[in-house]
């Protein structure tokens, strides 16, 4: 309880209000509402304790740099520089709130803007927000301001595609998120190599938005998206979700004809963080600025003609909009993009270059690695991979996986944990860590573990 | 000025990393070459000196709570306990991937389990889950929730959403977003419900009513329970937006007051710091009836048995269960992990004595309403008119508004004057012109952690400016990085990105 500093003070406050007691402050409470009894909880811990706690408990957690571990599924085992931690906890970036008054907030305005400028090139297209929760809603949400632009013309009233193999967790947040809006949501689908059926596509023509990702949930690069957007027209909506990394090396879907463009940011700038806090990136072209989710800052000057900058268009926002808004989005993930931003400063153009190179060369060298182990299938071997691919075995994976985990490998996603079809399918996740070294435990652990069941 | 693009130098300068294990050519015939990115983002080139130099400068034209005083009303703007940051960056949470499976995360699972736990004691609701990962996606969630319930027993035709006048945008918004027609009612003069008003409302389209209590006036609502039995009495189910949660832990909760569901702001009560903007979180509870609906998955626990491995050493085992007839996800893992176990380690150092916290709340802004409202009357002479209180109460809660329109009507002086004016007195200004529904609005929320020296301060200063030339209010800020800024040219400009490294500019 020391983070009280009036503690012990509260008589000689009171006093001053000309009141006795701490009661009196509460007494609009009816007694009817009131709380009879104390919280069944523990006592307070001091900070030593609470460290000690916390040490036990993290502690006996399994992390994923404790061995060599395969497990990425829209998540990177990266590597964060020291120095994004170190400044983005400055506390005037950690404990400002929404930068609401703009004159005392120019360095966390001025921070995204310039991650907004950052997004923009990475994706190629001219416009990106401060940051989304996450890649589903973003995806999301990108889907429900697309139908917001493109119904009044669309031949498809209230109608979206989205990719059969977008993955079920992202899938649920979509029909969380379109549902209230009377969307139909149909999916495309895909070919054995694991492309999108493209001359099957056409059928989305004239609906309001065609979602797809690129790499797909398969880790698939599918050149034939490069066509996608011929295929669907102008009046609507290519939404691509991006691995942010792989931009570092594959062609950014503003260069084919995306009009959003989203994605998990976390690559840059944290750790995989049991999945939160991360960010989810927004980017799109001019069309949608007005229909946008999200935070956006934009230069500006003050009285005395020096350059400065604010949040700007809040007229789509929550707080004047309210029930018109675009989004009920407030909190989003600033500082995880400030963390981001600076991480991409680090890097620059030739270091994202060499990253995306990097799991790139260790998707690839895991694969090949892989297929030569008598007993294991690539499902795609024709297929281009960046950072997940998918092998079959002759057994259940969330049994084989355990089984290499005693061995001390974490050896990726069973796959059926998101489609039942899948149930002997491994999601193997590559980054630019993994070393040779953690292939050769994965092959031994694999090997041994098909040496187990044909026995 | 300086801008991060400004920082372009030789590539050989920049952050280094290992090689790939593949050589150039074999990693790119993996890719067609139509596939592949001509040209590089053109990111900024900054050595690591020349980072930390740019976010240094650019952190000190930022205000924190570290850097001073943020009675920022309805954001609870406390002070961030340091010990939380130390913890997160253990490998325990930060290396840890949400699909691990669960003999790998047993000590995650403890906390997600406790934290589901004591803010369901806290709230007087039955289940938590923590996915939501900020208020508004919480109010979402929860909405989602009650639609299935309404759905599922054959009201799905109840449509309309009700929200009083001063509820935080959000609100309707995130039940617009469930595909909801929203209800405004006006609040009554006193600020509080207008239960005729609510009367004349509720009826068998009734899906729900959102509502905060302590309202955004810093206001109990004394006729509460009225209010949710007239919403129940109708089919519809109650709301509470946890915003101001912080006032009353310890004293009432809301399933007390009737509701069967609500949302906490954990970045408020509950102090994860909220970094310019966020990470928040948003974790909702909900009471029996609407459990079954809650987002999947959810942490449960069993005691251990001889067969289980060690787990964290309390005789449990924990796991995921999900709901029986889940909505599913609202954010692709398992909500902000990082956030909760923040906020974990801020609940520890109070436990039971949370309502200590909720006191001293509630005390400072009493005090600090006091101190405003109360001049001495050698100030009281000199000030040009006097705030009006946006809701006349005997006491608030843990925060207040003020009506600065006298002011206004008297000097010309807007309540965003006296904002601006007060950044030049080293504070942050308070939440502008909300809620609505009180004129020239000032909101002010000084949290339990400040202390008296820093209340009294800002009583006086608040009412120096007061009786400072008019012309000398609607001028400022002067001290500031940058005077007062022009949102309109913003908006009409938008200039929304750097224009590139290989333009001028100023």
């Amino acid at each position: 309880m020391d983070q009280l500093p009036n503690l012990g003070r509260e008589q000689e406050m009171l006093s001053i209000m000309g009141l006795n007691s701490m009661d009196e402050l509460f007494s609009n409470i009816p007694e009817d509402v009131r709380r009879k009894k104390p919280l069944p909880l523990p006592p307070p811990q001091s900070e030593e304790e609470i460290w000690r706690d916390a040490q036990h408990l993290l502690g006996s957690n399994i992390d994923l740099d404790s061995r060599p571990s395969f497990l990425s599924a829209g998540l990177s085992r990266n590597f964060v520089p020291t120095m994004v931690g170190m400044l983005a906890t400055r506390g005037e970036f950690l404990t400002s709130y929404t930068p609401y008054q703009a004159e005392v907030s120019q360095g966390m305005l001025q921070a995204m803007w310039e991650f907004q400028t950052m997004i923009s090139e990475l994706v190629n297209l001219p416009i990106s927000n401060v940051s989304m929760y996450d890649a589903s809603t973003s995806a999301a949400e990108a889907i429900t301001c697309a139908v917001r632009v493109h119904n009044k013309k669309a031949t498809q009233k209230d109608t979206i595609y989205v990719s059969e193999l977008v993955p079920p967790h992202r899938m649920s947040v979509i029909k969380n998120y379109v549902q209230g809006s009377g969307i139909n949501l149909h999916t495309l689908k895909h070919d054995e190599n694991g492309h999108l059926d493209i001359d099957n596509a056409s059928i989305a023509h004239g609906s309001c938005a065609v979602y797809v990702e690129q790499p797909n949930s398969f880790g698939i690069l599918d050149e034939g998206l490069l066509n996608l957007k011929d295929k669907i027209g102008d009046n609507t909506a290519l939404i691509v979700g991006v691995d942010a990394v792989s931009l570092g090396l594959v062609s950014p879907p503003g260069d084919w004809g995306a009009d959003i463009v989203v994605g998990e940011g976390q690559p840059f700038g944290i750790g995989p963080t049991f999945g939160g806090p991360i960010y989810g990136i927004f980017a799109c072209t001019e069309k949608y600025i007005r229909q946008m989710p999200g935070r956006i800052v934009g230069q500006t000057y003050d009285t005395n003609e020096k350059k400065a900058f604010t949040l700007t268009l809040s007229t789509r926002e929550q707080h004047i909009r309210r029930h018109r808004a675009t989004s009920n989005i407030c909190s989003n993930e600033t500082l995880i993009a400030l963390m981001g931003a600076m991480h991409m400063s680090l890097l620059g153009p030739e270091g994202i270059t060499v990253l995306a190179k990097r799991v790139a060369a260790s998707t690839e060298a895991t694969r090949k690695a892989l297929s030569s182990i008598d007993g294991v299938e690539l499902i795609h071997p024709k297929s281009s991979i960046f950072r997940d691919f998918a092998i079959k075995i002759p057994g259940d994976s969330e049994e084989a996986v355990l089984f290499m985990d005693s061995k001390g490998v974490i050896a990726g996603l069973p796959m059926g944990l998101w489609w039942e079809s899948h149930s002997s399918s491994i999601l193997i996740g590559c980054d630019e860590r993994t070393s040779e070294s953690d292939i050769s435990s994965l092959v031994s652990a694999i090997k041994e573990w098909i040496k187990e069941v044909k026995n | 000025m300086s801008d991060i693009f400004s920082f372009n130098g030789s590539p050989n300068a920049g952050w280094s990393q290992p090689d790939p294990i593949l050589s150039d050519s074999e990693v790119l015939e993996t890719i067609p070459s139509s596939m592949l990115r001509s040209i590089p983002p053109a990111w900024p080139r900054a050595s690591e000196p020349e980072l930390v130099r740019h976010y240094t400068w650019l952190s000190k034209r930022n205000f924190g709570i570290d850097t001073g005083f943020y009675p920022l009303g309805s954001c609870t703007m406390k002070h961030n306990p340091r010990v939380n940051e130390r913890i997160v960056n253990l490998p325990g949470i930060d290396r840890m991937h949400p699909l691990q499976p669960e003999h790998q995360i047993q000590g995650i699972l403890s906390i997600f389990y406790e934290m589901q736990e004591m803010l369901a004691i806290c709230s007087g609701m039955d289940q938590v889950t923590l996915q939501p990962v900020a208020g508004a996606q919480g109010e979402f969630t929860a909405i989602r929730c009650i639609q299935e319930y309404h759905r599922e027993r054959g009201e799905g035709h109840r449509n309309k959403v009700i929200v009083p006048d001063s509820a935080h945008g959000t609100n309707p918004a995130s039940a617009s977003m469930c595909g909801y027609e929203i209800i405004e009612i006006p609040s009554a003069e006193d600020g509080r419900i207008d239960l005729e008003a609510l009367q004349s409302v509720v009826g068998e389209d009734t899906a729900a009513m959102m509502i905060t209590n302590p309202s955004t006036l810093g206001v109990f609502e004394p006729d509460i329970a009225r209010a949710s039995e007239m919403v129940h009495s109708a089919g519809g189910q109650m709301y509470y937006d946890g915003a101001n949660f912080n006032a009353i832990i310890g004293k009432t909760d809301p399933g007390l007051m009737g509701f069967d569901a609500v949302h906490y702001n954990l970045h408020k009560t509950f102090s994860q710091p909220h970094g310019g903007g966020g990470p928040g979180s948003g974790p909702i509870g909900v009471k029996e009836h609407l459990s079954k609906y809650l987002p999947s998955p959810i942490a449960s626990r069993r005691e251990i048995s001889e067969d289980d491995p060690e787990g964290v050493g309390d005789g449990y085992w924990y796991n995921w269960v999900a709901p029986e007839k889940t909505i599913g996800k609202v954010q692709q893992w398992h909500g902000n992990a990082g956030a909760v176990i923040r906020c974990w380690a801020f609940y520890r150092r109070y436990g039971r004595e949370l309502e200590r916290m909720s006191e001293h709340a509630v005390l400072n802004a009493n005090y600090l309403r006091f101190k405003i409202m109360n001049p001495d009357p050698d100030v009281l002479t000199k000030i040009h008119a006097m705030p009006l209180d946006g809701a006349p109460t005997d006491f608030v809660m843990h925060e207040f508004t003020l009506s600065m329109i006298d002011m206004k009507n008297k000097v010309g002086v807007t309540g965003k004057d006296i904002a601006k004016r007060l950044l030049d007195y080293g504070v942050m200004a308070p939440t502008l012109y909300f809620p609505m529904i009180v004129p020239e609005c000032l909101m002010i929320e000084p949290t339990e952690t400040e202390s008296k020296e820093v209340l009294d301060k800002f009583a006086k200063d608040f009412l120096t400016i007061l009786t400072e030339d008019p012309d000398i209010i609607k001028g400022a800020p002067y001290t500031t990085d940058v005077s007062r800024v022009d949102e309109v040219w913003a908006a009409r400009n938008l200039i929304l990105r750097h224009p590139g490294n290989n333009s001028e500019d100023n």
